[in-house]
C-alpha cells in the first residue's frame, strides 16, 4: 500500500467520528498543555533564580584569599596569580589591593574647590579589567593612561563643595537616589570626566605626604555584585602599589596580596576551578555555594511540576486507547473486508497506529498553541502583580524580578509535540494489535 | 481446453471446531479438484459445512488436517502476510452483505483491491470506473453505498471482485439479500464475466435455483460430499 493511500484511509476514518476524535484530541490538548505549562513554569523559576543570583554578584567570579598569615601558608603573589590565570577555563585573574593602609584625599586640580576625603581605592590589574565585566556609563571601562581611575556610578557625589556652608556643601546621595527613581537625578557639582583631579596621600599624623595628578577615564555602570561600581574608585594595581610603597617606604616589598579575583569562562566550570585553587592552598568563595543547592531545588520542583503535567497526558493516552478500541470494535467487519481483499497485516497495523499518532499530533499542536496563549496570559497577569511572581518564586527580597512566570523555549514545543505523537502511537499499539487479530472471516459472516 | 487443468485441489481436508468440551466436525474428509474456468456451486443446507469449506478454500481458516492448493500455492499453509499477497493477486470475493466500505464512494470501493496492491490512484480509479460502467453503474461512480440499492451495491461488489482479474472468485450467497429479478441479473453478470476471462467461480448457496448457473454442483451434507454433478451439456 502506498503511504498516501494509507493516510487517506486514516483521514477518512478520523473524519467519520469527528466528535469522538475531537473529544479524544481535547484530552491530549489538555495533557500536552499541562506538561508544557508546568515545565515552562519550572524554566521560569530557574531563570528567575539565575537573574537573582546575577544580581547578587557575578556568578563566574571566584574570590581568593590566603588561608592564614603564617609564613608556611601559600601566599598570593604575582606568580600565583599567573598560575591561576593559566588554569583551564580561567578567563582572567587579578590580585586585589586596597588603599586602606593610607589616608587619601581627592581634590579638583584647578580650583581646589571640590574635595573628597577618606577615599578608598581598589587596585586591579588593568589587563584583567575587560574580562571582569565592568561596564562604563561614560568613557571607557579601561585604565590605559598611567594614574587614571575609573569612578563608580555615584563617585562624583562624594565630593563636598568647600565654598558652601557645611550644612549644604554636599548632595545627599540617598535623596538623590530617591529622586533618580522618580526620573530626575540631580547633577553632581562638577563633571568628573572633564575635570583633572589631584590625589593627596596623607601621613598617619595628618600631614600631606605627596600628591599625584589623576585623570578619570570612565564612570562605571552600577553592578550590584561589585560595590566599587557604586561610589568606589578603581585604579591599576601597579599604580596603586607604587603610591602605597611611596607612602610607606620603610615597609619591605614582599609583594604579597591579601585578595585575588579569578574570572571563569562559564558557570559550569566554576566548581572545578574553585576546587583546583583550594588544592593550591587558598580559601575561595563564589556564588557557587549558593547556586548549587538552589539549582538542585529548582530541578526538583521542575520535575514535580512536569510529573503533574505528565499525569494528565497519561490520562489522555488512556483516552486515545479507549477511542481506538471503540473504533476497532465498530470496524471489525471493515477490517475483515480489508483483509479478505488482500490488505496486509502490517498495513492494518499502520493504519491504526497512524490514526492514534495523528490524534496525538493534532492534540500536541493545538496544545502547544494553547500553551503559548496561556503562558502569555500568565506572564501578563504576573507582570501586573509582581508580588504574585515573587511569592511563587520565593524571592520576595529581590525587587522587580524581571523574569517571567512561564518561559516556553522552542525545544519545549518541539518536545511536547513529539511526546504527544509518541503517546498517541504507544496507546495505539494495543488496539492495533487487536485489529490485526481480527480474521477475514468476520467479513464473510452475514449478520 | 484450459478447463481441463485443475486450479484448486483439496486433499483429505478435515476441519474440527472445539466448543468447550465438545468437538464439532465441520468437514470430515473432503477430496476435490476444481478446474480452471469452472463455475462450481457448493450447495447445502445450513450446518452442512459449506461455509466452512469456503473458508478453507479462501484461506480464511487453517484446516485441522489436509491441504488446499490453489495454483501452485499451498494456501492452507501460507503465512498471513503471504496470504494477503496471494489474495491481492489471485482471489476475488463477492459477499452476501455486499460489504462495501461505507466511507468510500463506489469508485473507491471498487478500486480497493488495487489500492492494497499499491497501484496509484489515477490508474486504479480509471480501472474502477471502467469496471463500474461494465456492471452498469456508470451513473453511480461517486455514490456512497448508503445511496445505492441492494442490487446496485452488489453490482459494485462484483466490479470489486473482478477488477484485478483474479483466477478464482468466491461468492458467498451473493444474491441472498436480493429479489428474484435482481438475482437473475447479478448471476448472469457473474457468469458472463467469468466465462469471458476463463475465471473460476466458487458459488456457495443454499438456494437450489442457483444451481442453474453452475457447471458443476457439489452437494454437502454433514461435512461430506453427498453428490458431485457435472453438467455435460456445457462445452
Amino acid at each position: 500500500m502506498r503511504w498516501h493511500d494509507l493516510l487517506g484511509i486514516v483521514l477518512q476514518n478520523l473524519q467519520r467520528h469527528r466528535s469522538r476524535v475531537f473529544l479524544t484530541t481535547l484530552g491530549v490538548v489538555i495533557g500536552c498543555c499541562s506538561v508544557v505549562i508546568m515545565i515552562s513554569m519550572g524554566i521560569g523559576m530557574k531563570e528567575a533564580q539565575k537573574q537573582m543570583l546575577a544580581q547578587m554578584g557575578d556568578l563566574t567570579l571566584i574570590q581568593v584569599s590566603p588561608l592564614s598569615q603564617g609564613k608556611k601558608a601559600a601566599q598570593l603573589t604575582d606568580q600565583t596569580i599567573e598560575l591561576f590565570r593559566q588554569l583551564d577555563h580561567v578567563e582572567a585573574a587579578s590580585a586585589k589591593l586596597t588603599s586602606d593602609a593610607v589616608e587619601l584625599q581627592l581634590v579638583t586640580q584647578n580650583d581646589q574647590r571640590y574635595r573628597s576625603e577618606y577615599i578608598s581605592i581598589i587596585g586591579l590589574s588593568k589587563e584583567a579589567l575587560p574580562a571582569l565585566g565592568y561596564q562604563a556609563k561614560e568613557g571607557k571601562p579601561l585604565l590605559s593612561a598611567p594614574f587614571s581611575i575609573l569612578g563608580g556610578r555615584y563617585f562624583a557625589y562624594s565630593f563636598t563643595d568647600s565654598l558652601r556652608p557645611e550644612s549644604s556643601n554636599r548632595i545627599d546621595l540617598f535623596s538623590a537616589l530617591y529622586k533618580e527613581e522618580k526620573g530626575s537625578l540631580p547633577e553632581p557639582f562638577f563633571d568628573p570626566m572633564k575635570t583633572p583631579l589631584t590625589l593627596t596621600v596623607i601621613s598617619s599624623d595628618g600631614h600631606p605626604l605627596f600628591t599625584q595628578k589623576i585623570t578619570v577615564s570612565g564612570i562605571l555602570e552600577e553592578d550590584h555584585g561589585k560595590y566599587e561600581t557604586f561610589d568606589g574608585i578603581l585604579m591599576d594595581i601597579k599604580d596603586l602599589q607604587q603610591l602605597l610603597d611611596k607612602a610607606n617606604p620603610g615597609k619591605s616589598k614582599k609583594n604579597t596580596y591579601t585578595q585575588a579575583i579569578v574570572k571563569v569562562r562559564g558557570i559550569e566550570d566554576v566548581a572545578a576551578v574553585e576546587q583546583k585553587i583550594t588544592h593550591m592552598g587558598f580559601r575561595t568563595s563564589s556564588m557557587e555555594s549558593i547556586r548549587k543547592p538552589m539549582e538542585k531545588e529548582a530541578q526538583q520542583k521542575q520535575m514535580m511540576l512536569g510529573g503533574l503535567g505528565a499525569i494528565s497526558l497519561f490520562v489522555a493516552a488512556l483516552g486515545i486507547m479507549n477511542t481506538m478500541i471503540m473504533s476497532i470494535t465498530e470496524r471489525t467487519r471493515e477490517i475483515g473486508i480489508m483483509k479478505a481483499l488482500g490488505c496486509r497485516v502490517r498495513d492494518i497495523r499502520t493504519i491504526f497506529l497512524t490514526e492514534a499518532g495523528l490524534i496525538g499530533l493534532l492534540g500536541g499542536i493545538i496544545g502547544c498553541f494553547l500553551s503559548l496563549i496561556l503562558s502569555f496570559l500568565m506572564n501578563l497577569t504576573a507582570a501586573h502583580q509582581p508580588g504574585l511572581l515573587n511569592q511563587f518564586q520565593e524571592t520576595p527580597w529581590i525587587e522587580n524580578t524581571p523574569a517571567a512566570l512561564s518561559i516556553i523555549p522552542f525545544w519545549l514545543l518541539l518536545f511536547a509535540i513529539v511526546f504527544s505523537v509518541l503517546i498517541g502511537i504507544l496507546s495505539g499499539f494495543y488496539p492495533a494489535n487487536r485489529a490485526v487479530k481480527i480474521s477475514a472471516l468476520e467479513a464473510i459472516k452475514s449478520e | 481446453m484450459s478447463e481441463n487443468r485443475p486450479i484448486i485441489s483439496i486433499r483429505n481436508l478435515r476441519k474440527e471446531y472445539s466448543m468447550g468440551e465438545e468437538t464439532v466436525i465441520a468437514l470430515k474428509n473432503i477430496n476435490l479438484e476444481i478446474m480452471q474456468g469452472e463455475i462450481l456451486c457448493i450447495f447445502g443446507t445450513s450446518g452442512s459445512g459449506k461455509s466452512t469449506l469456503l473458508n478453507q478454500l479462501a484461506g480464511m481458516e487453517r484446516p485441522t488436517l489436509g491441504k488446499v492448493r490453489i495454483g501452485h500455492c499451498l494456501i492452507s499453509h501460507l503465512h498471513e502476510n503471504e496470504l494477503a499477497l496471494f489474495r491481492q493477486q489471485y482471489l476475488g470475493f463477492i459477499f452476501q452483505a455486499y460489504n462495501l466500505l461505507p466511507t468510500m464512494t463506489a469508485t473507491e470501493n471498487v478500486a480497493l483491491p488495487l489500492l492494497f496492491r499499491g497501484i496509484n490512484k489515477k490508474q486504479r480509479e480509471q480501472a474502477a470506473r471502467k469496471m463500474l460502467e461494465r456492471v452498469g453503474l456508470g451513473h453511480r461512480l461517486d455514490h456512497y453505498p448508503k445511496q445505492m440499492s441492494g442490487g446496485q451495491q452488489q453490482r459494485a461488489g462484483i466490479a470489486r471482485a473482478f477488477i484485478h482479474h483474479p483466477a478464482v472468485i468466491f461468492a458467498d450467497e451473493p444474491t441472498g439479500n436480493l429479489d428474484s429479478k435482481t438475482t437473475q441479473e447479478i448471476m448472469t453478470m457473474i457468469t458472463e464475466f467469468a466465462r469471458k476471462y476463463n475465471q473460476t467461480i466458487i458459488l456457495v448457496t443454499h438456494d437450489p435455483e442457483m444451481a442453474a448457473y453452475a457447471d458443476r454442483i457439489i452437494t454437502l451434507k454433514d461435512g461430506e460430499i453427498l453428490r458431485d454433478v457435472k453438467k455435460e451439456n456445457f462445452i
